[in-house]
């Protein structure tokens, strides 16, 4: 099945570290020294009627909420797919249940608990409150898990299963697990880089209506690659988007801080990329699972304004840049799983 | 009985999350499902779990909650008659 | 002339026993594998459960599993299934195919996180299983074993995980997008979802009796289930024979609650009647439904009206293997999947165990099985999870 549609991104809303439902971050930032920071929650109170509310933790609360606006601003009330990813699901309800069991034992467990434990509960709550009876999916391979999300909805957008998708990368951190992290070493290393969360909704549409943001052009995973194989991924998406790698205004990585991660950049990126300025999201929103969610968030955003502010940048090479016509995404995950996705300029 | 009334609201209300709801709103005979409180399937194996917890009372089959939890009076008419602690 | 998908290889692990030899055996004996609680170590002994009958020890064994690994139950059972599918479909490293591994699990590495869950608190001793929690760190387990794949991933819609992860494949293969699909799912039982299951009131504690007027909750089960999919054009350069064809897939949401299903079926309904439409096929050519079916008084209310609604007065013989494996939730669409491959191979209908009483509510009972052959051309098989994730395949004869 060959690819005949476009597909855009009409709208991205957010709630995580810093200041959620806006853009705010492109010039006024929100910085962590902490090594774990919780997502700024907006007050639900003014979003929801309490009864719909009250049995929802915060990563179902931020999902509706982020959804909602999504469908909102790019006026997709119905999308015909949602493809939600997480890479850890719903980890404050699995805890809950979790440490009933194992202290108290198999008695008197509470049910609400389990029936929001469940990674699907996310998307089901979504496909819930705006009544989608469409596709509905979720993809939870740790540090990839939101790319393969967007790879869903980008090829089954791409070959006319369908008109509009919402795809979501949504994962919590509690006390307790982030402490866990810490020790598999993943996370939590001060001043290397912290630990966020995230909430993130988009709407894709083969349509680019009055205001998206940008287009998704292409979007690649592998497994463990050698560099000629990633080199020979890319060539193969910047060939079908019909873009060379010179016209590439920047690369948004996933560096973090944490020199096990950032090693692999080093060492993949001066080949694959050369010459290519590179840009940085993790300093905004910290390091999650489904954070290169917020990576391609944020390029989309530039990509809409134009415009790429200085703090982006690796290393401080440069400043504020205007005039942005392609943005490459290129992040890894325990240098196993590479994800690259080309974002284009609207009209470019 | 108007002791284990309130007393049942109080646990309910924090046990079903029902912000914004004070034991005086409940109506003592006011249907707990559907209208009234508007709770659900979900909720009334939260109840099933309330009971065992609080009372000592052990429910096999889920379908005997509907009656029992028509209303607070009746669930708190039904403890009474069957409490174990 | 769009891509076929063609099956190449299966490989099964349910209570049913290691393999697609002893599945067929069982199902063609009516010989169910649910069974007293033997493996998980619960104090929930009055739920009968469909456990795969090997300790982790025996199927480290039979795996050759260095002694050192940090393994979990899920991941086992998958290699096991993995490797019974890619013998089958003779796929082998060094093939220069592009291969992809994708994975259903929900409860991933959570019989050791519940076993280790204060250590995990307290100490650094049992440290290698933090790292094995999570849904796709199984299937990278599952992968690494191999070392063949380009492209792997994890898809977790609860009961419909599987069936979600074969529709995806199909899909791939169809676009092009890898030569060889390796497609199913794995979830081991855990204390964590037999006592979440208990919560909801909806587990049997007698055998699971699907469509029965008194059926009374489901029995879990445990297991894993791949299929090997590629595309039929290309077989001949691989010089493999197809087993049948996806014809049909389709994911649809109920939209209605996030553990029970909608009286009507609407999501049912839909992905069954979508199912078909992209298979170009009518109700009428459908000649077994392989159902949910899981006995709950919920479900099987839900499917029947479904089935009914979309079949009308032709509803074709349908059955719930699920009295046979129990429900083995996230691995169950790819159990189901196998068993729907091999009904159609070997011409029969499985067996709806333990029916004695006709729903009122429905026009039909479910099938009863028999030993003469049932010529079957399209098999159509149900997954349904929490949520509402309804997912149908269609599987055909070539």
């Amino acid at each position: 099945m060959s690819r005949t549609n476009d597909v855009y991104i009409l709208a991205a809303k957010q709630i995580s570290v810093q200041p959620p439902l806006t853009d705010e971050w492109m010039d006024a930032p929100v910085r962590y020294d902490a090594p774990c920071a919780r997502a700024i929650d907006p007050d639900y109170r003014q979003h929801f009627a309490p009864n719909v509310a009250r049995r929802l933790g915060k990563i179902l609360k931020r999902a509706m909420l982020t959804s909602r606006q999504a469908m909102a601003a790019s006026g997709v009330a119905n999308p015909d797919a949602v493809v939600t990813a997480t890479g850890l699901g719903c980890i404050e309800n699995t805890e809950l249940f979790l440490d009933a069991l194992v202290r108290e034992g198999e008695e008197l467990l509470k049910p609400t608990c389990f029936m929001h434990s469940t990674h699907n509960a996310i998307g089901s709550l979504i496909a819930i409150d705006a009544r989608c009876h469409g596709y509905n999916s979720t993809c939870v391979h740790k540090g990839i898990s939101f790319e393969c999300a967007l790879d869903d909805a980008f090829a089954q957008l791409g070959s006319n299963r369908i008109q509009t998708a919402l795809v979501g990368a949504h994962d919590e951190m509690t006390p307790s697990y982030f402490a866990l992290l810490k020790r598999t070493g993943y996370l939590g290393h001060a001043p290397n880089g912290f630990s966020g969360e995230v909430a993130l909704s988009m709407m894709l549409a083969t349509t680019p209506g009055d205001s998206a943001l940008c287009r998704l052009r292409g979007v690649e995973l592998e497994y463990n690659p050698d560099a000629e194989t990633l080199q020979k991924t890319l060539g193969r998406m910047l060939q079908s988007a019909q873009c060379s790698l010179e016209e590439v205004d920047a690369v948004m990585t996933g560096v973090s801080g944490l020199p096990s991660n950032d090693r692999v950049y080093a060492s993949i990126c001066p080949e694959l990329l050369p010459n290519k300025k590179q840009l940085r999201y993790k300093h905004l929103f910290g390091e999650s699972y489904t954070a290169p969610g917020l990576g391609v968030y944020a390029a989309a955003v530039c990509l809409c304004r134009q415009r790429i502010p200085a703090h982006l940048f690796v290393g401080g090479q440069s400043g504020e840049q205007r005039g942005v016509r392609h943005i490459l995404c290129y992040n890894h995950f325990e240098g196993k799983n590479h994800s690259l996705i080309l974002l284009s300029a609207c009209g470019k | 009985m108007e002791e284990l009334i309130l007393q049942l609201k109080q646990e309910i209300i924090k046990v079903l999350n029902l912000e914004d709801v004070k034991p005086e709103d409940i109506a003592d005979d006011a249907p707990l499902f559907g209208e009234g409180l508007g709770l659900d399937s979900i909720d009334a194996l939260e109840l099933i779990v309330l009971m065992e917890k609080m009372y000592g009372i052990k429910l096999q089959d889920p379908a005997q909650g509907r009656e029992i939890f028509k209303s607070i009076r009746v669930m708190a008419e039904y403890i009474h008659a069957n409490r174990s602690k | 002339m769009p891509t076929r998908v063609a099956v190449t290889g299966a490989g099964i692990v349910s209570a049913l026993g290691a393999g697609r030899e002893a599945t067929l055996t069982a199902l063609r004996e009516r010989r169910t594998g649910i069974a007293p609680v033997r493996y998980l170590k619960t104090s929930h002994t009055e739920f009968p459960v469909g456990e795969v009958k090997l300790s982790n020890e025996e199927m480290e064994h039979m795996l050759r599993i260095p002694e050192p690994q940090a393994t979990t139950r899920t991941m086992l059972m998958g290699v096991a299934a993995v490797r019974e599918a890619l013998e089958q479909a003779c796929v082998r490293r060094g093939s220069g195919l592009r291969v992809a591994l994708i994975s259903g699990t929900t409860v991933g590495g959570m019989d050791k996180s519940e076993q280790y869950y204060l250590d995990f608190l307290e100490n650094d001793t049992k440290n290698a299983y933090i790292a094995t929690h999570d849904c796709g760190a199984c299937t990278e387990m599952i992968a690494d074993y191999f070392g063949i794949f380009s492209r792997v991933q994890t898809i977790s819609t609860a009961c419909s995980s599987a069936a979600n992860a074969i529709m995806l494949g199909a899909m791939l293969v169809e676009e092009g997008r890898a030569d060889v699909v390796v497609a199913g799912g794995s979830e081991c039982l855990t204390k964590f979802h037999l006592n979440g299951f208990n919560t909801l009131m909806i587990l049997d504690r007698h055998l699971c009796r699907p469509f029965d007027a008194h059926r009374a909750g489901l029995n879990l089960g445990e297991g894993a289930a791949y299929l090997v999919l590629e595309a039929e054009d290309t077989l001949g350069r691989r010089g493999v024979e197809p087993l049948c064809r996806i014809s049909g897939y389709a994911n649809t949401c109920d939209a209605y609650h996030q553990t029970a299903s909608s009286p009507g079926g609407e999501g049912a309904y839909l992905s069954m009647a979508k199912a078909l439409e992209v298979a170009q096929l009518a109700p009428k050519d459908i000649s077994y439904i392989n159902a949910h079916g899981t006995g709950t008084e919920n479900n099987d209310l839900s499917e029947g009206r479904a089935i009914q609604r979309l079949f009308c007065n032709g509803v074709p013989p349908v059955s719930s293997t699920k009295s046979f494996t129990g429900h083995a939730t996230s691995a169950a669409g790819g159990v189901e999947a196998v068993i729907s491959m091999l009904a159609l191979q070997h011409s029969f209908i499985p067996a709806n165990l333990n029916f004695a009483t006709p729903m009122p509510e429905l026009s039909f009972t479910p099938d009863a099985g028999s030993d003469r052959p049932a010529p079957l051309r399209h098999v159509l098989s149900n997954s349904f999870g929490f949520g509402g994730n309804d997912t149908s395949l269609i599987f055909s004869k070539v």
